[in-house]
């Protein structure tokens, strides 16, 4: 599998959080907080999971400390980028 | 004896299902009374690889009601009870108020709980060999989640529990919640069952029980025939029923509309065998519950039977009516609406607890249909085929048995405003 680049990475789980949460796309920032596009915590678990079945990932549980849209984004990006050393 | 003086009335002010007879309380009606069944070939992607292809399937699409955000965190089984939940709400005409949400909560019954969700876990864990589970798994399966989404919905603070005794899961859930109220620990309950069994496993599970009915290729939807000679078991349905209870108090209090008025509740457990219905335990059932009620047992005039259409249960539930009524028996009515709604498990209780509340609302006796064989052993009056009216209609019953053997039954009473 090619590595993504960030901004593939950053459209793609744009593209999940607007399914998981109903909302447009287009309505999603890259520094969006994920509390004010109406994540909670289960959501946030939730949106890991699919980021991990997309880009064939495994997320530790220690390195779930995020608040926006970004900083899932720059984590998926780091661990894609490892898997595909 | 019970101590009338010391206790609130409970009454019945709101009703909503979903349900294979339709997912309104019009709908309903309008089968139930009119002896139409809702029991059908099963639409889903499994059915060549089951031997009975039939079942009471409710027509419910939570994205109708929900958001994707909402439905996705949700089994189909919680998904039709919050729905409901917010009907009987609405249909209750009730404003769940800061003041009242203390004293309101919701009792439920199911009998597999999330089943779906569940079976989607170990379909991706043992078929498809993934090595982990989605994040709502546990949540969706667990047997609460329902009454929880209930809870949360709105934001009742009372109790909140629920009922897991097979078949008899929500008559559990409404006679419990009807002594909350009571015995004073709450005002208003919403109380019911929610049953989505629908799975291949767990259709997979009766199967091998040898309970179900074989499909009748003359007409499918006659599959189910209750105390008819020729009935070969029961019919698997889903959906869910949920009533609101109150104190008669509270009700006239904000000039709610009365469907009747729950008398009394019975509860016993046959503790003879883990299937076989026991005579002694389902007539214990139908004792307690008259003697809760405080009526002589011949002022019941109509019985909604457990009536499931196996062979062994329609036998022992008619010799328990003989029983407990003696001579009684052969001057009430009896029905079973499995016939047309099939057997909704831990949601089958309430399902015909609303039917009986309407049958008391409306003195209109609901049909057993599919009976044009009768079973010389099941001697009563089962209202065959077609419903009738009967005036006056003041006391009826609901019985509900249960693999397990629990059994509960309601005593209902007309109200006259």
């Amino acid at each position: 599998m090619t590595t993504p680049t960030l901004d593939e990475v950053a459209q793609a789980l744009s593209q999940m959080v607007a399914d998981k949460m109903d909302i447009d796309v287009a309505s999603i920032q890259a520094d969006s907080s994920l509390q004010s596009l109406g994540l909670d915590s289960l959501d946030i678990f939730d949106l890991i999971f699919s980021a991990e079945d997309h880009f064939k990932i495994k997320v530790p549980n220690d390195q779930i400390k995020i608040e926006t849209l970004h900083d899932v984004s720059v984590l998926v990006h780091k661990l894609t980028v490892e898997q595909n050393k | 004896m019970s101590n009338i003086s010391s206790r609130c009335r409970v009454v019945i002010t709101g009703l909503s299902v979903v349900s294979p007879l339709g997912n309104t309380i019009a709908e309903l009606s309008k089968q139930v009374f009119g002896g139409i069944s809702g029991i059908k070939l099963l639409d889903v992607p499994f059915a060549d690889k089951l031997d009975c292809k039939i079942a009471a399937q409710a027509s419910f699409d939570p994205a109708d009601h929900f958001t994707k955000h909402t439905y996705g965190m949700l089994d189909r089984t919680s998904q039709m009870a919050l729905h409901t939940s917010i009907e009987a709400v609405k249909h209750a005409g009730l404003e769940i108020t800061d003041q009242l949400k203390p004293r309101m909560g919701i009792y439920l019954g199911t009998g597999m709980g999330g089943a779906h969700s569940v079976e989607d876990g170990y379909i991706r864990l043992y078929r498809d060999g993934l090595s982990r589970l989605k994040p709502f798994t546990v949540l969706m399966g667990m047997n609460n989640a329902a009454a929880s989404a209930i809870a949360l919905e709105h934001q009742l603070t009372g109790p909140n529990l629920t009922f897991s005794t097979a078949c008899s899961s929500s008559s559990v859930a409404i006679g419990e919640a009807s002594r909350l109220i009571r015995h004073g620990y709450a005002d208003v309950m919403l109380a019911g069952g929610s049953e989505a069994l629908l799975t291949f496993g767990t259709i997979k599970a009766w199967e091998a029980l040898r309970t179900l009915a074989a499909q009748d290729e003359s007409d499918l939807t006659t599959s189910c025939k209750p105390f008819s000679a020729d009935r070969t078991g029961l019919v698997l349905g889903e959906g869910a029923a949920i009533l609101v209870l109150e104190s008669y108090e509270h009700a006239m209090a904000r000039g709610a509309t009365i469907y009747a008025e729950i008398l009394g509740y019975g509860s016993a457990s046959d503790s003879t065998h883990i299937t076989q219905p026991s005579v002694n335990g389902q007539a214990a059932t139908m004792q307690a519950a008259i003697l809760d009620a405080d009526l002589p047992a011949d002022a019941i005039q109509y019985i909604n039977a457990h009536g499931t259409g196996t062979v062994l249960n329609d036998v022992a539930e008619s010799n328990a009516i003989k029983k407990v009524f003696g001579d009684h028996a052969y001057e009430l009515s009896v029905s079973s609406t499995k016939s047309m709604h099939g057997h909704l498990m831990g949601a089958a209780g309430a399902l015909e607890a609303i039917i009986t509340t309407l049958a008391v609302y409306t003195d209109t006796l609901p049909p057993t249909i599919n009976l044009k064989n009768p079973d010389p052993e099941c001697d009563l009056d089962y209202v065959p085929n077609v419903a009738k009216t009967l005036p006056k209609l003041n006391y009826a019953m609901s019985n509900s048995f249960a693999f397990g053997g629990t059994g509960a039954a309601l005593v209902l009473k007309k109200i006259t405003q």
